[in-house]
């Protein structure tokens, strides 16, 4: 099986070593700060511009003991979860029904193929026209988003599953429910999981972007805001704070797929080897 | 294959959820509830200060102030009605107004100080420039937050009343917080900035060379609270109780501006040093419609509109 995403290929060969790839990710890290830190103190860019990382985590500490920074990181994380719930049941339920019947596949292949290339920021004067400036209008461009990402993993997904069990579970007259829940969906589940981590990855980027776009409450509007008062320090910190959270939604995506697909070769052969 | 059945059942019940939530702000009783829409900038400082004195609770209103990142999205929203009122230059007022969209002002929001050199808005180039007086601006690069609006039409009002001719400077567009950066390394020769950057920009070394607020006309209105043509004739009691909590809120700020700098903290990122020394806008108790109608001569002088329309509509 080519589950997309799920394979575990040449981890075995990785695995006596994983301290040291930690080790060289933490010292890539550590660069980067370094970089940031020395280039405005040896005026390579202007401390107007750019102030020097330490200054940077000094303001984020600062903000850390506001409420309104809790608050906009709740209501950031609150709107992705929200609008990735929705896209995931949506994509699933969609994907599952119209990969089910090839009819309905052939039809709305090309509407799909239309409709998924749309950049979702491309929405934002029609959110804002349904919506206003809240936080609905951010969530449409979050499901949008990725909706795309899962739908058309389910779809490859359900197209997977073998023929031979299709057309054996068919002889033996299983109920469309249960043909669903014993043949498409333990096929369909390792691409399920791949549509997650990408629509978790993309559901980040739309909800911090509709923020910083339109304005409704969030980390994206705090950054915005600290923008328009010359805020630099507090700006780049706040951009940390969503870098970190990118990197936590990646590593969650994760643990979830390694977790939910336990059972299946590709996780397996990585536990076993 | 609980497990599945589960997962389901999860799925639809955050579906469930998240599409019944919402829509709170439509059960009645209680205060009335009206949302605004504003830019969160230092010019609408007395609507928060208004908030925290209880203006607009006395009013029997319950202000929800919604933030947007420009006023872009805030006339579309007050259009359709997502918003009740929204903050806005006049310009792109007239504008609007001349393309036929349905809006009315309801409030003065800010004015210029008259005092030139000491105005809340200019036109800023860098400690060495050869440019002296806004003549010198004629052919060169300016940098305006939004192109054939407000900022341009009156740096071109104080480039003529100069002496100067303000037919080929080349205006740029650049959002406010990039154009000091830009200033300063050469991208542009002069930039049209309001606070906090022009006191930023100020303290950097850089020298103001035209307060074009000032140029237009005495105590020039800028910008203002509006609402839909809709929202005025079926919610006049709403409107009324608007208007005035927010004469009361413009008046105490005027009187108070201390308390004015202070609120700042409350919903912007200006640092405490800079909100003490940034020149705050005049808050007027009324609109001056001589320097609506200047706008709007100067609209049609540029040629973002055809035709002077009536401004007598859009005001209250």
């Amino acid at each position: 099986m080519t589950a997309a995403g799920a394979s575990g290929r040449g981890a075995g060969r990785r695995r006596h070593r994983p301290s040291s790839a930690w080790g060289l990710g933490l010292l890539g890290l550590a660069g980067l700060m370094a970089a940031v830190e020395l280039a405005p103190r040896a005026g390579l860019v202007q401390r107007r511009y750019l102030p020097p990382f330490s200054t940077m985590v000094s303001s984020l500490a600062d903000q850390a003991g506001t409420g309104a920074f809790w608050r906009a990181l709740l209501d950031t994380l609150r709107g992705w979860a929200t609008g990735l719930a929705i896209a995931l049941a949506a994509g699933v339920v969609l994907g599952i029904a119209i990969g089910g019947v090839p009819l309905l596949r052939a039809a709305l292949a090309s509407t799909i193929e239309f409709l998924r290339p749309i950049p979702s920021v491309a929405l934002i004067p029609l959110a804002v026209l349904l919506y206003g400036t809240g936080a609905r209008s951010t969530l449409l461009l979050v499901v949008y988003a990725s909706f795309w990402q899962v739908l058309v993993q389910v779809l490859y997904g359900v197209r997977d599953v073998d023929p031979v069990a299709r057309e054996t579970a068919r002889s033996y007259r299983f109920r469309t429910l249960t043909r669903v829940r014993t043949v498409i969906w333990p096929t369909a589940l390792p691409y399920v999981m791949t549509g997650f981590r990408l629509g978790a990855a993309v559901a980040l980027i739309l909800e911090i972007t509709g923020e910083l776009v339109i304005g409704s409450p969030g980390l994206g509007e705090r950054i915005a805001v600290a923008q328009t008062s010359g805020a630099v320090d507090a700006m780049y910190a706040l951009v940390i704070v969503v870098g970190l959270i990118g990197v936590a939604v990646n590593l969650l995506a994760r643990a979830t797929e390694r977790r939910v697909l336990r059972w299946h070769p590709s996780v397996r052969r990585e536990a076993v080897a | 294959m609980t497990r599945f059945r589960a997962a389901l059942a999860a799925a639809g019940l955050l579906l469930l959820s998240a599409c019944g939530s919402g829509n709170d702000s439509d059960s009645g009783g209680g205060p009335a509830t009206l949302k605004l829409s504003v830019i969160p900038i230092v010019d609408v400082a007395p609507i928060y200060l208004g908030q925290q004195q209880g203006f607009f609770a006395e009013q029997g209103l319950k202000l929800q102030i919604v933030t947007a990142q420009g006023g872009a999205a805030i006339v579309p929203a007050v259009v359709s009605g997502q918003v009740d009122f929204g903050f806005s230059n006049y310009t792109s007022l007239i504008l609007a107004r001349s393309k036929g969209l349905p809006l009315k002002v309801v409030g003065p929001g800010n004015a210029s100080t008259g005092q030139a050199g000491k105005d809340f808005g200019g036109v800023l180039v860098k400690a060495g420039s050869p440019i002296r007086t806004p003549k010198d601006l004629a052919g060169k690069r300016v940098a305006v937050n939004t192109l054939n609006n407000i900022n341009d039409t009156t740096v071109r009002a104080s480039i003529r009343k100069a002496g100067g001719d303000p037919a080929n400077v080349r205006f740029t567009e650049l959002a406010f917080p990039d154009m000091l950066a830009a200033l300063d390394k050469g991208n542009v020769d002069a930039v049209q900035v309001v606070e906090p950057f022009l006191t930023t920009g100020l303290k950097a070394g850089d020298r103001l060379v035209a307060s074009n607020y000032v140029d237009t006309a005495p105590n020039l209105t800028i910008a203002g609270y509006f609402t839909s043509q809709k929202t005025a004739s079926s919610k006049p009691e709403l409107v009324k109780k608007f208007s005035a909590a927010l004469q009361e809120s413009l008046r105490y700020a005027a009187a108070h501006p201390d308390a004015a700098r202070k609120v700042l903290a409350a919903y912007t990122k200006i640092s405490p040093a800079v909100a003490s020394a940034l020149i705050l806008p005049k808050w007027p108790a009324s609109v001056d419609r001589a320097s609506v109608d200047t706008l709007a001569r100067l609209a049609q002088q540029d040629g973002l509109i055809k035709t002077v329309p009536d401004t007598g509509g859009l005001l209250p």
